[in-house]
């Protein structure tokens, strides 16, 4: 082999076989299955000399190949020399490998589009406009990533004390409603002050997840990345329903 | 302040301009139209057109270009390095992994995650959590079969990033699928891959 591949390089093993075709300039609808099986365990086996992890899915493919060199291998028709049509081995293989090359080639057009259109620059939300046109909903995971900040912030409780005390999510869930009554919107980190232990914390977070869910209260961000508002859901209503889904 | 619109002389051309410059996304021309009720929708359209006119002027830095469904100002292409240096950051880029996923759920939407990871031969829970949080691609529903796996397609997001209209602008696959058999020979150096490898 006149070259040295790198596994990261490829976005997985059909990305690798593609390649292998095209650098011995191999007919996709003709692939020497001995030859390209070769030089694929051969990519594999310089991976793993460097010490690197195969993943599972590279194995998979060399399983694959292995398999159809192998059907290869098993003279086609009866024993006296009549010759029966039969299906190609490689059929499926590279009708898998036409279909990853679509996509690869239609995400190099994506690739493209994506350079242009980064040329253009639009408005982005604007902080220091009022949010009448309606709050940005907010994501679980942008609410995960809001909770786990407060978590680091709170250390874990020393192993040796033992609370006894049992919080449940309901009780967190009266809690929060209390709190949003006297005073809606109220900014995400204020509905955890207060709450010293992270189970507490925790139980506080589930309580407020169920209240979105049951539609009690709503969770908002005005920009992206900024701060996350919990509303009463009836509070809510009037601040911006004019938003198109 | 309500009367401000009414006032005669307020020219409507200034109007779609103040529109168009608070709007944080695509303007659907209905929006526009509602706005300005007392003119006809070919009032509007020639307005638009006027619009884009005059910023075609060498001195103007926007374009109004129509994109997701709606009207968009954005900067002139030529001008995107002075809005970096302003911005101080680098627009990122989807690696390629996201843009191979991006571009099956594309055109295969809606698609299950193992019907997509059929299509690359490789697991993509990573790319698809990237893609569902910068909110390209969108939950559609549940495939009524066993175990019931989320579909995915892409969303309104997804056409801005990539400048398209609507899914109809999609360049076809069908271009790409009727290559020759052999118009893949004489590429044999492909751009992403590097020859020399790592040492050792």
């Amino acid at each position: 082999m006149a070259y040295r591949v790198r596994l990261e390089m490829f976005e997985g093993p059909l990305d690798l076989l593609l390649y292998l075709i095209q650098v011995n300039e191999i007919d996709i609808y003709d692939i020497p299955i001995a030859k390209i099986t070769e030089e694929y365990l051969g990519c594999l086996a310089t991976m793993q000399e460097l010490d690197l992890e195969v993943a599972g899915e590279f194995l998979v493919l060399a399983a694959t190949l292995i398999q159809i060199k192998s059907r290869m291998l098993i003279p086609a028709g009866e024993p006296d020399g009549e010759e029966v049509p039969e299906e190609d081995p490689r059929r499926e293989l590279v009708e898998r490998l036409l279909e990853y090359r679509r996509f690869k080639e239609a995400a190099l057009g994506f690739d493209e589009l994506e350079s242009r259109q980064q040329l253009h620059y639009a408005r982005r939300g604007d902080p220091s406009l009022p949010v009448a046109e309606g709050p940005l909903q907010v994501t679980l995971s942008e609410l995960l990533c809001a909770f786990a900040a407060i978590m680091r912030r709170t250390p874990q409780a020393a192993a040796l004390e033992i609370t006894p005390e049992t919080i449940t999510v309901s009780e967190r869930m009266v809690m929060l409603i209390d709190r949003l009554t006297r005073g809606s919107p109220l900014p995400f980190t204020a509905l955890f002050e207060g709450a010293g232990t992270r189970s507490l914390l925790i139980s506080t977070f589930l309580a407020l997840l169920e209240l979105l869910r049951r539609g009690l209260v709503r969770a908002r961000q005005s920009e992206p990345d900024g701060e996350i508002t919990v509303y009463l859901a009836m509070e809510a209503s009037h601040g911006g329903d004019g938003h198109p889904t | 302040m309500e009367a401000m619109d009414t006032l005669p002389d307020v020219k409507p051309l200034a109007i779609l301009e103040a529109l168009l410059f608070v709007a944080e996304e695509p303007v659907p021309l209905e929006r526009i139209e509602a706005v300005l009720e007392e003119r006809s929708k070919a009032e509007i359209a020639g307005l638009i057109t006027e619009f884009q006119e005059r910023c075609r002027q060498e001195d103007r830095g926007l374009l109004l270009i129509e994109v997701a469904g709606g009207y968009r100002l954005v900067t002139k292409p030529e001008l995107a390095l002075s809005v970096q240096k302003f911005r101080g950051a680098k627009p990122s880029k989807l690696s390629k992994a996201a843009l191979e996923t991006l571009a099956i759920i594309a055109y295969r939407q809606p698609i299950t995650k193992p019907e997509i990871e059929a299509i690359r031969g490789v697991t993509i829970d990573g790319v698809l959590k990237t893609l569902v949080e910068r909110e390209l691609i969108r939950i559609l529903g549940r495939k009524p079969e066993v175990g019931r796996p989320i579909l995915y397609g892409t969303s309104r997001d997804f056409l801005e990033y990539f400048g398209f209209n609507d899914l109809s602008e999609l360049p076809t696959l069908k271009e790409i699928e009727t290559l020759a058999p052999n118009a893949m020979k004489g590429e044999a150096s492909d751009e992403s891959v590097n020859e020399a490898g790592t040492p050792g």
